[in-house]
């Protein structure tokens, strides 16, 4: 008798949890929904972070505060080029606006320019077409920056019977467009990298101690 | 202070001071001290297996050779990598072209032009390989390009005429 009424208690629990979680949307394909995940990657695919930043819904602004700027997120995956070589080209067009990158990069020779060229007018199309953004041209490169990819390894035969392993280099390339006129940065002199550097040495909190 | 104390002082500082002397002309004393008094070929070394001394004198090349004594940390590696010299310089000379609108650099010729008329002429140059018919086979008179609508003028009397079934383009002047 006991045993029946622990079993009934059992599933009902089970179906009130089911229902909790259809309810939810636990069980519904885990890349559909930025929340409230079951793990379902395998070790080959990484993080795919940066392209379910496209997908954040904000509260709706109450009329008196500024308009929010439109944000475009956009990467390029596993490109055969190497991420220290990709960093440069990164570094140069940070701050930027899309027009003024696109003309460097246009006229660089190094191979990571015409892909990240590629990246930049994808993402141009993209604002315009799906996030609210009214000219193509009033965007400006907010972050910019590479990653190492999933690299292949070889093996590469050194002499006396040696061998190294090659790795096969891949990177990816993200990119974060905002829109409007980039924000005027203060050029950091040495001194003021300093100063900061002494006070976040003097921020430091000894734990455990009187 | 004793007198045989300071007799065995000054003699060891003698004996040290001399070894150090020899060490310093380059006469190292592990080569000197087994030494047997043998006189004739016996103290001569017998050539033998080339092999192994060829080993001894490669391993004694290694022992000479540069190598980093401590790892480059990343701090200094970023001071390396990320110092203005090697960061990429923006272009200044980058204009639009006034002809096609496109971007080109100053002392360039504009690349979306120069695809353009480079498209034509490979046409063109087809057709007078057509007209030609084998390698080696022009005429030894000039060559007009003709469009739509246009007849040869008095000045193009003897000259070879090549058809093209399109409008002249604007950059091609006939005269």
């Amino acid at each position: 008798m006991a045993a029946s009424c622990v079993v009934g208690l059992g599933v009902s629990l089970a179906r009130g949890l089911v229902r909790y979680a259809e309810a939810s949307r636990l069980l519904a394909p885990c890349r559909v929904l930025p929340q409230s995940c079951i793990h379902t990657t395998t070790a080959l695919e990484g993080n795919k972070n940066w392209e379910r930043k496209n997908r954040v819904l904000h509260q709706p602004q109450p009329p008196e505060e500024t308009r929010r700027a439109a944000e475009v997120y956009h990467c390029r995956r596993q490109i055969k080029y190497s991420k220290d070589k990709m960093w440069y080209l990164a570094k140069m067009i940070r701050g930027m606006t899309i027009e003024q990158a696109i003309a460097q990069l246009e006229f660089n020779d190094k191979k990571g320019a015409a892909i990240i060229k590629e990246v930049l007018l994808e993402a141009q199309e993209m604002a315009v077409k799906s996030h609210n953004v009214e000219y193509k041209s009033n965007l400006y490169v907010a972050e910019s920056f590479s990653g190492k990819g999933q690299y292949l390894k070889r093996i590469r035969i050194h002499g006396r019977g040696m061998f190294g392993i090659m790795d096969k280099v891949y990177c990816h390339y993200f990119v974060k467009l905002v829109e409007g006129v980039a924000p005027k940065e203060e050029p950091r002199t040495g001194f003021d990298q300093a100063k900061e550097y002494v006070q976040q040495l003097r921020n430091r909190t000894i734990i455990h101690s009187l | 202070m004793s007198a045989t104390g300071l007799m065995v002082f000054f003699r060891r500082s003698f004996l040290h001071l001399e070894s150090r002397i020899l060490q310093a002309i380059g006469f190292n004393n592990r080569a000197v001290v087994p030494a047997l008094a043998v006189q004739g070929p016996g103290i001569f070394p017998q050539p033998h297996r080339n092999e192994e001394t060829e080993e001894h004198s490669f391993l004694d090349n290694i022992f000479w050779m540069a190598a980093p004594k401590k790892r480059r940390t990343i701090e200094i590696n970023r001071c390396r990598r990320r110092n203005p010299q090697k960061l990429i310089q923006t272009k200044t000379n980058i204009e639009p072209c006034s002809e096609c609108g496109n971007l080109k650099q100053k002392h360039v010729l504009c690349g979306f032009c120069y695809e353009k008329v480079r498209r034509e002429t490979a046409i063109i140059r087809g057709q007078i390989q057509a007209q030609e018919g084998k390698p080696l086979n022009n005429p030894a008179v000039e060559t007009v390009v003709l469009y739509e609508g246009e007849m040869p003028a008095d000045t193009d009397a003897g000259k070879r005429i090549v058809e093209r079934k399109r409008q002249r383009p604007s950059w091609f002047t006939q005269y």
